[in-house]
């Protein structure tokens, strides 16, 4: 199975921003955060396409999201380097002693549920 | 008028109207703002203990209780609470504080706090936004996005409207240069002034700067549009630099380095600093904070003097903490895994209109009056203005300011 090495960067986003003032429980909101925009080469070298899914995982923990292909074009083409909203779903991948602006992540596809918001209050409860 | 407490824009020329328990008509709200105030009739909390619904006398009995009898609790958040609770968040762990450690921080204490810090011991010059309207000819937008985070920026203040001195605006008189890891929506308004740097690269890219300042060869692959930055630079009449968490992140501990930039481009010419605080009244804990402990986003009070530093961090009190106060916040959405991890395995008393993954995980909730909608007080804006503000709803429920006067009196 094809694994891809990437850095997350925490980004905002006025869409997902408003969707977690309505509910952080909402559908909604969960579908804009457990979601990770990919450069196009990473979409290729991972095999995947618009809304598959991927496993991302870190020494922090790990979480399955929704992969989008970045927008960028050639010229500002950015393979290794992730974005994802900040959201409980991006926290997943932060260590106590990482900057919580950027995480190292491994991505790979998977057949797996997106991560739910009740999986993740589990965890912590865990 | 309403106030908007979605961002630390705190825009106060909202028009809103409401009906059968929800929004019914708004003006000069925008996209966030509008989601917040939808918001306000959605997912109410109730007083509750251990998952049961009880009264709310019995849920401030509950949580004066849980604080009283704690050797190292945390009272953490308080960046969407008004100055008046804020002030009484900061006596109560003061009062905790005479027989326990307890930590009391905000949620800047991650990331802006540490500027904001600067900024209010007077290291790192700042101004008023209504300063940038009048005056500021360049903004530069590091690794913050304002359409994104705080989507009226640009039109009330740094890029769109004509100001006492820049009546041809955008139009002519503005030049907005964006610096991020993407391109941003914002950076998208800057398409000729946006640099794009790799996670960490503002290091380099601030010594790029001083060097081609000094007229040196900047070590930078793209040597043409650095010399072009400083030209901009150079001929800025008045700046504004609007940090944000890209920034600061990146810098940390090296605050130096962007000091030396702002003193070498105050040479030239003004530039001044407005950190991008997030939350409605983040900046309002950060300056009682800095006013009482000479610290603005984390200290421990124990036996009557604060503490500092990395042991008395948010980080560091989550792991010996032995009950959590969670006000003005939702920790256990925003910190990272362990670090909420930790929190949640400790009683957490809640104290939010709103719920929210830390309510859902709390021992005690106590429902709050929604700030600025059902609650007035006062509020700093991002730049420091305050703002005072009545609330435009009637609620039966206490505010929070209320809420600590109650726990405080019982403890
Ligand atoms: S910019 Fe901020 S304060 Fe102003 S309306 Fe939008 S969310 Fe509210």
């Amino acid at each position: 199975m094809a694994e891809v090495e990437v850095v997350v960067v925490a980004v905002r986003d006025i869409f997902q921003d408003e969707a977690g003032r309505k509910s952080l429980f909402s559908e909604e909101y969960k579908s804009l955060s457990a979601l990770i925009i990919l450069d196009k080469q990473d979409m290729a070298g991972l095999a995947v396409k618009d809304g598959d899914k991927l496993l991302a995982k870190n020494d922090a923990g790990s979480i399955v999201v929704a992969a989008r292909a970045s927008k960028d074009d050639a010229k500002e083409a950015h393979p290794g380097l992730a974005f994802m909203c900040s959201s409980p779903w991006y926290n997943q991948l932060v260590s106590d002693d990482s900057c919580q602006g950027s995480v190292k992540a491994t991505l790979a596809p998977t057949a797996e549920a997106i991560t739910a918001i009740s999986e993740i209050q589990a965890r912590m409860k865990s | 008028m309403a106030i908007c407490t979605g961002c630390s824009l705190l825009c106060e020329d909202i028009v809103a109207s409401f009906e059968n328990g929800s929004l019914k008509h708004a003006k000069n709200l925008c996209r966030k703002g509008h989601g917040h105030f939808q918001a306000a009739f959605t997912e109410r909390t109730r007083p509750m203990i251990d998952g049961e619904q009880v009264t709310i006398d019995k849920a401030v009995e509950r949580a004066a209780e849980i604080l009283k009898s704690a050797k190292s609790p945390l009272l953490y958040g308080w960046s969407n609470c008004t100055e008046e609770a804020q002030s009484e968040g900061i006596a109560l762990a003061e009062k905790l504080g005479a027989t326990a450690e307890a930590t009391i921080a905000c949620t800047t204490s991650f990331c802006e706090g540490i500027l904001m810090e600067r900024v209010l011991s007077g290291k790192i010059e700042t101004c008023t936004l209504d300063d940038v309207r009048n005056y500021a000819d360049t903004s530069i937008f590091w690794g913050s996005d304002p359409s994104s985070s705080h989507p009226r920026h640009l039109s009330r203040f740094s890029y769109y409207p004509r100001g006492e001195k820049r009546q041809r605006s955008y139009e002519e008189e503005r030049t907005c240069i964006a610096v991020d890891v993407r391109r941003s929506p914002t950076a998208q308004l800057c398409s000729n002034y946006y640099f794009r740097l790799p996670p960490g690269g503002d290091l380099p890219f601030m010594e790029a700067i001083l060097a081609v300042l000094d007229g040196k060869i900047p070590k930078v692959a793209d040597k043409k549009k650095m010399i072009e930055l400083a030209t901009v630079l150079k001929k800025t009449e008045w700046g504004a630099i609007f940090p944000g968490p890209g920034l600061i992140y990146s810098l940390q501990d090296k605050m130096e380095l962007f000091e030396q930039l702002l003193a070498r481009l105050n040479e030239i010419t003004p530039f001044k600093v407005v950190p991008m605080v997030a939350d409605c009244n983040a900046r309002g804990f950060n300056e009682l904070l800095f006013e009482k402990t000479g610290h603005a986003s984390s200290v421990s009070f124990n036996g009557g003097s604060a503490a500092y530093g990395p042991e008395h961090s948010v980080l560091a009190a989550a792991k010996k903490c032995d009950a959590v106060l969670a006000i003005g916040s939702d920790p256990l959405s925003e910190l990272p895994i362990g670090t909420a991890r930790a929190l949640a395995h400790q009683p957490i008393i809640a104290i939010d209109p709103r719920r929210s993954l830390t309510t859902d995980a709390a021992k005690v909730v106590i429902p709050s009056a929604l700030i600025g909608l059902e609650a007035g007080g006062t509020a700093v804006r991002m730049d420091g203005v305050k703002i005072k503000f009545e609330p435009v709803m009637n609620s039966e429920l206490l505010t929070d300011e209320q809420i600590l006067a109650r726990i405080m009196e019982a403890v």
